[in-house]
């Protein structure tokens, strides 16, 4: 589509008046002008033309009437491949739309008609993007929007984000898209929460509660239907047993048998009683027949045992006799070995006591020996240490300082030195005698013949036979101070060591270690004297001293006292065990005795018992007879009672069973009866609750909520049906959308691309790869957030974005013009040339009206520039 | 000797519906009364003087007081007809509070037969009941009518309720009364109850069917049986009476691709004006188009305020989608694409059936949603 020319009436400012833009050509075309000239207003009469019914008063349509009021009228001619039409709205007042053919200037649709002609004009087919692409302002999309919201956009400026999605939205199913999903959205949510739960409040919910609730009540109802039905049963059944219990005739047969029973066991206990008392009569006899019985025997027995006893009495004395004896002469033969072994003991610890006096005065002897020993060393040591301590006193005395001796000798030394230099250094006199020549003196000492004479100072030379010759010399006499001082500290030296002389001092030196030999020696003495020291050996001495005790005289030889001890030990222990010997021999003879005697006396016992069973002698044989008769008398009248006991055996009635029998069937009467009676509360008991069961009408009601229940699990299943279908539906939407999104995104980013590049020389663009929305800005190798581009490089971003959709549109074979309404407002002037060879470029291609009050900047955009005219429509 | 009587059964008085909402429970609950004024009217026009009712004729064991006094009351008001009572599985002898209490209320002009023995209906004329003792007897009731002495010449009436085969109401098949119990018991004719359809067993034998349907299992309008029998040997003539005041519809309409259902469904449906009294479980069968589909989808929907009940069930309808259908919801675009995507999942067979019939339905919804946005 292409438009031609645009002409508006009664349009906002231009109040009963109307102004016409003709002449709109091919690629760019530029209407410039200072802004309240009417620019904007054509920009907005244009966009109401294709975007409002022309029965809409909405927002966007209130605000082209003119403040005085009236119909605006807007009109336009397009070109589209169909041919040439203009399209012509009124709203308010006379509201029209009405489309014209040019070619033939016949109506080609009007009203309804005439906007679906224009619907399909600018959305150019079902899912492209709109016919017309508008960027204005600060704007950058299409959809309806509230005026704040403009506002508020003009100020904060539309970020590219937008700009780009507008576009991106409007292809991917647009606004009925968002209805179906609005729709679908609605419909689902009624029923579910977001997260996809029954909604509290809502008839899904509500039919999920109230099958819960059906379910409750039938479960309840049904229990209560199954307590009545067994409270029926049970009913019925004890209403059966209480017919049977309760017949007259059985109630009788009950009493009769009862009757019968209790005569029956009547007469078993009075033949039972007479039983018992022939039984006991019985037992008494057979008591008394066993008693004489026992009584013969025992009489019998007694009589041989006393027999028996008189024989054995006779032996017991005579072995009483013998174990007496017997035990007498073991106890003397015991006595005897006693005294021995007593005296063999006496002997031997007195061989034992002399033998232990023996060996210890042999102790103390030994010990006195090694004692005096001692001493001796003690003395001697003492000696020693004494000797060493006077030594030493001495040495002390006689030690000279070390190095003394060897500084001595070294001074002297030095002094015969200085001695001999100063020698060198005097004046000398020398005499050659003559024969027989008379001795020279010098200084008083006689001069030798050719001995040459040193003088100091002065000296006199006595001649005799001449004179006396007084020498001079010119040194300075006893000048020579080093030899003083050596001389001095010679003597200082001699002084300390007490000497007179070196050779003195040797001498001490000599002495000295001699006597130091000395004591080396004796301290060896010493340590061999008291080889742990003086001291201990003192200690040892003093201990030994006070434990000396007397030294016994010895008596006798400790070799034979040992014998002699030997032996008497040796008598000792046989005696001993001769004694012992004879201990078990008496034991066993007392034992004897013992046993003897009670053996007489258990003998002796037995036979005075046996005497008082059979009496005195003489009336033995009578006691014999009246036992034996008065035994066959019990016997005969044990077996008459055993004969009438078990004559009354052999009749007798089972007592036993007969109670029994009498007591199961009172049992029985009476059972019957107290369940006659529990029947007939239980029964009334149940017709109690089967009435109230029974006026509840408690199954219609169980069947009513079993009917209620399967339909309202029918619904559940709907409405899980029913939301499952819309959430199907709500992710195929989500699905389909996502993918247009996709499928649009890349060509118009790929068609971006070149323009941007046009633009910006150095820019690229990433795309995120989940929100398919522009991330980051690449520019001189930095990377910049999308929001924080500048607000021109925003709006370029924007026109480009326009440019690239219609390039897309016009590939599909689907121009369509751009409009911009003062889109780059806030582009410098370089900025805004490039982007007019973007633009020019695109208009090759494509229509581009451009909108703009930026006069001078615009004047380079080139291109059709647009005046505006005055205009009337025709009636 | 001539001898006509009423057999009828199933009454089930006092259900009470809770399937359904509104006043339609207690409309259906009313009808169920209102049969028994039916049957007496039957009688009276045509000249019979006893009615049998063989079974169920409460529809629990526990009828509310309300819905047993006013049954009496109005059998009591018809005095000139002999009511027959017998006690069917619903309402069996175990319910003994009922019948004790029905002994102790009855009028005189309603028997109840609660006990397996001849019943003098008029000069003879016997009637052998088999009451059910229990909810399931678990044996043939009406064994003993084989051995039951009548005098000589009299007619034989049986009255029995329970099944014959295993299409018992119930479902079990444990207390099957033999087939030719009327000819093992030289019975003149055997009324049965229990079924709610009327049946011919043989010819002497019949199902009776409930004089008001509560259900959509039986295609038979409510009726009960007018029977006349000329002597013991002749053969019984039964002619079924219109009593129902509700009908129950189970109606199948099983479309053709190309069909236009909105019209077939209509030549389904009766009459605008007998619509309230119906009660209609419409299943829709075979393939349709989306727009047919949607449009017999929305024609069901408002036609369901005409009927007393409206039941619409079109799982089975498979839909048949063409190019055109899809055009409407939208040419090309993610619209386009997204009924793409679940017609194709609607016909993968690889996908369970719920999964298909969850995507048929949400590309109906898509087609209605987008029908309804302005293109």
């Amino acid at each position: 589509m292409k438009i031609g020319a645009l002409r508006l009436f009664n349009v906002k400012r231009f109040a009963g008046r109307g102004v016409a833009l003709e002449g709109i050509g091919d690629g760019v075309n530029v209407l410039c002008a200072a802004n309240e000239f009417g620019k904007s207003t054509s920009f907005e009469a244009l966009h109401a033309l294709f975007f409002q019914p022309h029965s809409s008063t909405a927002g966007d349509v209130r605000n082209l009437r003119p403040y005085s009021g009236g119909n605006p009228l807007v009109e336009a001619d397009i070109e589209t491949a169909a041919g040439r039409f203009r399209i012509t709205k009124q709203f308010y007042g006379g509201r029209s739309a009405r489309i014209l053919d040019l070619a033939n200037g016949r109506i080609v649709a009007q009203a309804d008609e005439a906007e679906s002609f224009i619907a399909g004009l600018v959305r150019g087919g079902t899912a492209g993007p709109a016919g017309l692409l508008w960027v204005r302002q600060g704007v950058t999309g299409i959809d309806r929007r509230s005026k704040s919201e403009e506002d508020s956009e003009k100020q904060v400026r539309a970020s590219l984000l937008e700009s780009v999605q507008g576009e991106v939205e409007a292809v991917t199913g647009g606004r009925r898209m968002a209805e179906i999903m609005a729709a679908t959205e609605e419909a689902l949510g009624r029923l579910v929460t977001p997260t996809g739960r029954p909604k509290a409040g809502e008839r899904y919910a509500e039919t999920i509660e109230r099958r819960d609730r059906l379910e409750a009540d039938e479960r309840r109802l049904s229990a209560e239907i199954t307590a009545l039905r067994e409270a029926l049963d049970k009913r019925s059944v004890a209403a059966k047993r209480l017919a049977e219990l309760d017949r007259p005739e059985d109630r009788q047969q009950r009493l009769q048998a009862i009757a019968a029973a209790q005569a029956t066991f009547d007469k078993a206990k009075t033949q039972a009683e007479v039983r018992r008392a022939a039984e006991a009569e019985l037992l008494l006899t057979r008591e008394q027949r066993d008693n004489a019985h026992r009584e013969q025997m025992s009489f019998h027995a007694a009589l041989e045992r006393a027999a028996k006893l008189s024989g054995k009495l006779g032996e017991a004395e005579l072995r009483n006799a013998t174990a007496l004896a017997n035990r007498d002469a073991e106890a003397a033969r015991a006595a005897k070995a006693r005294a021995d072994s007593d005296a063999a003991e006496r002997e031997a610890v007195e061989a034992r006591a002399l033998l232990a006096r023996l060996d210890a005065a042999q102790k103390a002897r030994e010990a006195a020996e090694q004692l005096a020993e001692l001493e001796q060393k003690l003395d001697a040591a003492e000696a020693a240490r004494k000797e060493i301590e006077e030594g030493e006193a001495s040495l002390a005395l006689l030690r000279l300082p070390e190095k003394a001796v060897s500084e001595l000798e070294a001074l002297d030394i030095e002094i015969a030195k200085l001695k001999a230099v100063a020698e060198a250094g005097r004046p000398s006199v020398v005499i050659a005698y003559e024969p027989q020549a008379p001795i020279v003196s010098l200084d008083g000492e006689p001069l030798k013949d050719g001995e040459a004479r040193s003088y100091g100072g002065r000296a006199e030379l006595a001649i005799p036979g001449v004179g006396i010759v007084a020498l001079r010399s010119n040194s300075p006499v006893g000048g020579d101070e080093q030899l003083r001082k050596a001389a001095e500290k010679r003597r200082v030296l001699l002084a300390s060591m007490a000497v007179d002389d070196l050779a003195a001092a040797r001498k001490r030196q000599v002495e000295t270690q001699r006597q130091e030999s000395d004591i080396r020696e004796r301290k060896t003495r010493l340590s061999l004297l008291a080889p742990r020291g003086l001291p201990e050996l003192r200690e040892d001495v003093a201990a030994r001293r006070a434990a000396a005790g007397e030294v016994l005289e010895l008596k006798g030889d400790p070799v034979e006292a040992r014998a002699a001890h030997e032996a008497a030990e040796a008598k000792r222990v046989a005696a001993w065990q001769a004694f012992r010997a004879t201990e078990p021999m008496q034991t066993t003879a007392a034992d004897a005795v013992v046993a003897a005697q009670t053996a007489s006396a258990r003998l002796d016992a037995e036979r005075i018992e046996v005497q008082a069973i059979l009496g005195p002698e003489a009336a033995r044989a009578e006691r014999e007879g009246q036992m034996a008769a008065r035994l066959a008398g019990l016997d005969k009248l044990l077996a008459e009672h055993q004969a009438a006991v078990d004559r009354l055996q052999a009749d007798a009635v089972d007592l036993a069973s007969a109670e029994a029998t009498l007591r199961r069937l009172r049992s029985v009467a009476e059972a019957a009866e107290k369940e006659i009676g529990r029947l007939r509360e239980e029964i009334a008991g149940l017709t109690a609750e089967i009435r109230a069961r029974s006026e509840d009408a408690v199954e219609e009601k169980w069947r009513e909520v079993v009917d209620a229940l399967a339909a309202a699990k029918g619904r559940v299943t709907a409405f899980e049906k029913e939301v499952a279908v819309l959430q199907r539906l709500r992710s195929a939407l989500e699905d389909a959308r996502g993918h247009a999104r996709e499928t649009y995104l890349l060509p118009v980013m790929t068609e971006l691309r070149p323009l941007l590049g046009l633009l910006f020389d150095d820019v690229s663009i990433t795309f995120d790869d989940k929100t398919l929305l522009p991330h980051k800005i690449l520019r001189n190798g930095q990377e910049e957030e999308v929001e924080r581009l500048s607000g021109g490089m925003r709006e370029q971003l924007s026109v480009l974005t326009r440019l690239a959709f219609a390039r897309l549109l016009a590939r599909d074979g689907r121009p369509a013009p751009v409009i911009l309404d003062d889109a780059l407002v806030y582009s410098d002037d370089d900025r805004i040339e490039k982007m007019f060879d973007a633009l020019h470029r695109q208009a090759s291609e494509q229509q581009i009206i451009v909108f703009s009050c930026r006069q001078r900047a615009f004047q380079q955009l080139g291109g059709n520039v647009l005046h505006m005219s005055e205009w009337m429509p025709e009636n | 000797m001539t001898f006509r009587f009423i057999h009828s059964g199933d009454l089930h008085l006092g259900k009470r519906f809770g399937q359904f909402s509104g006043d339609l429970p207690a409309k259906l609950r009313e009808a169920r009364h209102a049969a028994i004024g039916k049957l007496a009217e039957h009688a009276r026009s045509h000249g019979a003087t006893t009615i049998l009712l063989a079974g169920d004729t409460f529809d629990t064991e526990t009828p509310s007081a309300d819905v047993r006094r006013q049954a009496l009351a109005e059998m009591r008001h018809h005095g000139g007809i002999c009511w027959v009572m017998l006690p069917g599985n619903h309402d069996s002898l175990q319910a003994a509070q009922l019948w004790s209490t029905l002994r102790a209320e009855a009028p005189e002009n309603v028997t109840l037969a609660v006990e397996a023995t001849p019943l003098e209906l008029a000069p003879d004329v016997t009637l052998l009941p088999a009451p059910c003792t229990t909810r399931r007897p678990g044996r043939d009731l009406s064994e003993w009518m084989d051995g039951a002495p009548t005098s000589e010449g009299a007619i034989r009436i049986g009255l029995a309720h329970g099944a014959v085969q295993s299409f018992s109401e119930e479902g079990n098949g444990l207390d099957v009364i033999a087939p030719d119990r009327a000819r093992r018991a030289g019975l003149s004719y055997l009324a049965l109850g229990d079924w709610h359809g009327g049946v011919e067993i043989d010819q002497r034998t019949r199902y009776c069917g409930t004089p008001e349907p509560d259900r959509f299992k039986h295609e038979r309008p409510g009726e009960a049986l007018m029977v006349t029998i000329e002597g013991a040997a002749a053969l019984p003539q039964a002619t079924p009476l219109e009593t129902g005041s509700f009908s129950w519809r189970r109606l199948a309409l099983d479309l053709l691709d190309g069909d236009d259902p909105v019209a077939r469904m209509a030549a389904l449906l009766p009459e605008a004006r007998l619509r309230r009294q119906f009660l209609i479980n419409l299943v829709a069968t075979g393939r349709a188009g989306l727009e047919a589909r949607t449009a017999l989808a929305s024609a069901a929907e408002s036609a369901r305020a005409d009927f007393a009940h409206f039941e619409f069930d079109d799982r089975g309808l498979a839909t048949e989608c063409e190019a055109g259908d899809l055009d409407a919801i939208d040419r090309v675009g993610a619209l386009r694409e997204a009924a793409d995507v679940l017609l194709m999942e609607s016909a993968d067979t690889s996908r369970s059936t719920e999964e298909r019939e969850v995507a048929r339905s949400a590309l109906a919804r898509l087609y209605a949603y987008a029908q309804a946005v302005a293109p």
